[in-house]
């Protein structure tokens, strides 16, 4: 009976791993966790029970990006039922949507939204199917996005709600706990994956100085086959070697948050039809990128923690096929990842302001202007401070970036590593490997020729003059 | 480097008499009093907004470039001199063409809109009934829904007709080959995504900044033609709904002008729209500059106007302070007026 739905609806023959069994508890009314890895269907998990369903699913996305990425792609497959209530709305539209709010089948919102009296109550009034918190791992202050805005997902809940659904490609057992405690869960079905992908093969190369890095990265793609992602940890930095790339003939772009968004869309497309081999980004890019033929996935320098480092490897070799996750260390990174870790979190001083403007009865958001705070971490602040005192605050900062302190170290442990790495990177997930591999990762003796072939030619296509390129986007022929 | 000599010629026509970032909030189209003020008295209207997004430090570093050639100097409190070098540089330039005035970055809007229903209607042509929209904005999608409905897009023969239009629209004027690829470069369709900037950047050896201005520059006199030719350009003249400007006062000053033109008085104006009498004051002197039948005697008389005329020209300068210590008896309301209005 699912599985027909599924033909019907979406086309497909059959399940990925764990979808038919969650569909199954939720259309109970059982709360469900689902752990299931990047790009195995985590969607569908909700989308099919939106059309068995007569009220409207409500989806809680904490990325707008994340957000806009699922919206089209429903509104590509003809779904019409489908809405966005995020801040990028006019009044107008977004008076529009509330009115209709019940007629929609999807409605996706961001935390932030929960947040307005108006939003809240108009969802309190109504009667919804399911509640979807996507990316739940946010919602854990031990998370390594944590948004606070989450935890307000809390006071939509009333007595009589319907089945919560938490999605998130990655957690760990602490994680998954919070989850299951600010979601008011009971009881819930659990389907957590294994995370080790073994067709994606582990390497590691350490150097002594850093300069080494990239000009090792530069011989490395002049050689060897695309498409890959060079994941680096500055905007500047993947400007400079983008460029850097471009001027040795290999067809790459720079990808990262500061891009307009034609761009971005321009560059998502280009990688996708092979126009562009390389991507040089920060960890700005992936969410939302359907491409399945990724053979390689480089880090220029060390994630901020595991959790990032899994996600980003992920995106590579999802046609099963082989593919090769590259690590690069040099002496000090651990540095500069605990530098970029604590970036986005308000500092002790950030309290103290905070509590200044609050005292000569000013909105502290004035502190947005200048006093060298990141949007992020004011919201971070902004939420602790209604909450708590403003020591208890502090306390609970300098928490914080302890436990950022502490998973650079776990991801530094596993790049120190001098026993397997799949096996460690698995640990830490609190899963085992079910079996060793033949071809595992650097400690084990990989051998990336034998994983990677050699770079293919490309024959540069013809230039259009101005207007013929006019004449093909507007009748597909020249 | 064009943002180099666009600063140059800004400094130049601002002849000493501001700081720094007079220029900064001029690119960046800031709607303040003085901003616009500057743009009247200056006649800097080529320059405003036509970089609404420019960062202070790309400003910052436009600026540097000025002063390590030696053309500009600068002091502590954001004045700056151009040096003798400077004004000869600034003799020779060939400035690019801007109508910032006009378009103050609407000319992005339009942009917008074309792009989305070049995508449409290249999908169209393919068969192809779904798509990522390349424009998020739901403004623009709703307006291009509306646009393609009524043009009958269904029909299949939009295409033709936009083709003919777009062709002969960019052929018609003084844009380079290069202005004209930059300009269809950003757009994609099916089989023919568009370039990154990046990419543009490399392919013709200029910055991306660069690139970006040879853009804005080629759709403001893209624009200007459109305008002139509305009959023969149907589908295009209506891509430039409300993109552009042609009465200039700000939403505010405008609300102010109305009552002003029913008879309040400032002080009457200014008690009920809750503003200070000084911000009234900067709407009239906007009204001044940007309506030739506004009426000033109200406020100064012709002799005072001549008087302020007098002064500028020889003192050279339209700095308010100057003035105001050369006529004591006027206020700095009323020279503000004089210099706005011009000549008598």
């Amino acid at each position: 009976m699912l599985e027909q739905k599924l033909q019907e609806i979406f086309g497909y023959n059959e399940f990925r791993p764990g979808q038919k069994e969650i569909i199954e508890q939720l259309m109970k009314g059982r709360d469900c966790v689902a752990l299931l890895p990047t790009g195995m269907g985590k969607s569908m998990c909700y989308q099919l029970p939106g059309y068995m369903f007569n009220k409207p699913v409500l989806i809680v996305s904490p990325l707008l990006s994340l957000m806009q990425d699922q919206v089209d792609q429903l509104r590509q497959r003809g779904e019409k039922r489908v809405v966005a209530l995020n801040s990028f709305l006019s009044p107008n539209e977004k008076t529009y949507a509330l009115h209709f709010l019940h007629e929609y089948r999807f409605i996706f919102t961001s935390p932030e939204m929960l947040t307005q009296p108006q939003v809240r109550q108009r969802l309190q009034s109504m009667e919804l199917s399911l509640i979807v918190a996507d990316e739940a791992h946010c919602i854990s202050q031990w998370g390594f996005d944590f948004r606070p805005d989450y935890l307000r997902i809390g006071e939509i809940l009333g007595e009589k709600r319907p089945p919560i659904l938490a999605l998130t490609a990655t957690a760990t057992d602490s994680v998954l706990e919070d989850i299951k405690k600010y979601l008011y869960m009971k009881q819930p079905y659990e389907f957590i994956h294994h995370v080790n992908r073994d067709n994606i093969k582990l390497a590691k190369y350490v150097f002594d100085k850093k300069e080494e890095k990239q000009e090792w990265i530069l011989e490395h793609v002049k050689n060897t086959e695309g498409p890959g992602i060079v994941y680096m940890s500055s905007r500047k930095r993947c400007d400079e070697f983008s460029q850097l790339l471009i001027e040795n003939n290999i067809r790459a772009a720079s990808y990262h948050a500061g891009k307009d968004a034609e761009d971005r869309q321009f560059i998502q497309q280009q990688f996708i039809q092979n126009d562009v081999e390389w991507i040089v980004a920060t960890n700005a890019f992936g969410m939302g990128v359907h491409k399945d033929d990724i053979r390689q996935v480089i880090h220029e320098s060390m994630p901020a923690n595991v959790s990032n480092y899994m996600q980003e490897i992920g995106r590579a070799g999802r046609d099963g096929k082989d593919a090769l996750a590259i690590l690069l260390y040099a002496d000090g990174d651990e540095h500069y990842a605990r530098y970029v870790a604590i970036e986005d979190l308000p500092k002790t001083m950030h309290v103290d302001a905070y509590a200044a403007y609050r005292q000569i009865q000013q909105n502290p958001n004035v502190m947005l202007n200048g006093d060298g705070i990141s949007e992020t971490a004011f919201r971070v602040l902004d939420y602790w401070m209604q909450q708590e005192p403003q020591e208890a605050v502090k306390r609970r900062l300098l928490n914080m970036e302890e436990n950022k302190h502490t998973a650079v170290r776990e991801m530094a442990n596993i790049i120190h590593t001098s026993t397997c790495m799949r096996a460690k990177l698995v640990e830490y997930f609190g899963q085992t490997l079910i079996k060793p591999q033949e071809v595992c990762c650097t400690e084990c003796g990989l051998e990336i020729d034998k994983i990677i072939g050699p770079r293919r030619k490309v024959t540069k296509q013809a230039q259009m003059t101005w207007d013929e390129r006019l004449q093909k986007l507007l009748f597909g022929h020249i | 480097m064009m943002l180099r000599q666009i600063l140059l010629h800004i400094f130049y026509k601002l002849n000493n008499e501001r700081t720094i970032n007079a220029a900064y909030h001029l690119l960046r189209g800031k709607r303040s009093g003085q901003t616009i003020q500057d743009v009247g008295i200056f006649k800097l209207y080529p320059y405003f907004g036509i970089l609404r997004k420019l960062s202070r430090p790309t400003f910052e570093d436009g600026v540097n470039s000025l002063r390590a050639e030696g053309w500009i100097k600068t002091d502590d409190n954001g004045y700056f001199t151009l040096t003798e070098s400077g004004g000869e540089q600034a003799e020779k330039l060939t400035p690019t063409f801007f109508d910032g005035w006009h378009y103050q970055g609407n000319e992005h809007i339009f942009y917008g809109r074309l792009s989305l229903i070049v995508q449409s209607l290249s999908n169209q042509s393919a068969g192809i009934r779904a798509f990522v929209p390349i424009q998020r904005n739901e403004e623009i999608q709703g307006w291009c829904r509306r646009f393609l409905l009524e043009s009958d897009f269904r029909s299949g023969t939009l295409q033709q007709t936009l083709f003919n239009e777009l062709k002969t629209s960019m052929e018609q004027g003084e844009l380079s080959t290069l202005q004209k690829e930059l300009i269809v470069e950003r757009l994609t369709g099916v089989g023919v995504t568009g370039v990154p900037w990046q990419q543009l950047s490399f392919e013709h050896e200029l910055s991306e900044l660069d690139c970006q201005l040879l853009f804005i520059s080629a759709l403001h006199q893209w624009l200007d033609i459109i305008y002139q030719n509305k009959e023969r350009f149907i589908y295009l003249s209506r891509l430039m709904e409300t993109i552009r400007i042609d009465n200039v006062l700000t939403g505010s000053a405008y609300q102010t002008a109305q009552m002003y033109n029913q008879g309040y008085s400032l002080d009457q104006i200014s008690a009920m729209r809750r503003l200070k009498v000084s911000t009234i004051e900067d709407h009239l002197v906007e009204l001044a500059m940007n309506e030739p039948t506004f009426d000033i005697t109200p406020f100064i008389s012709r002799e005072q106007h001549q008087a302020v005329q007098q002064a500028v020209s020889m003192y050279a300068t339209k700095k308010l302070k100057v003035l105001h210590d050369a006529l004591p008896h006027l206020s700095y309301f009323q020279i503000r007026l004089a210099l706005a209005k011009g000549e008598v």
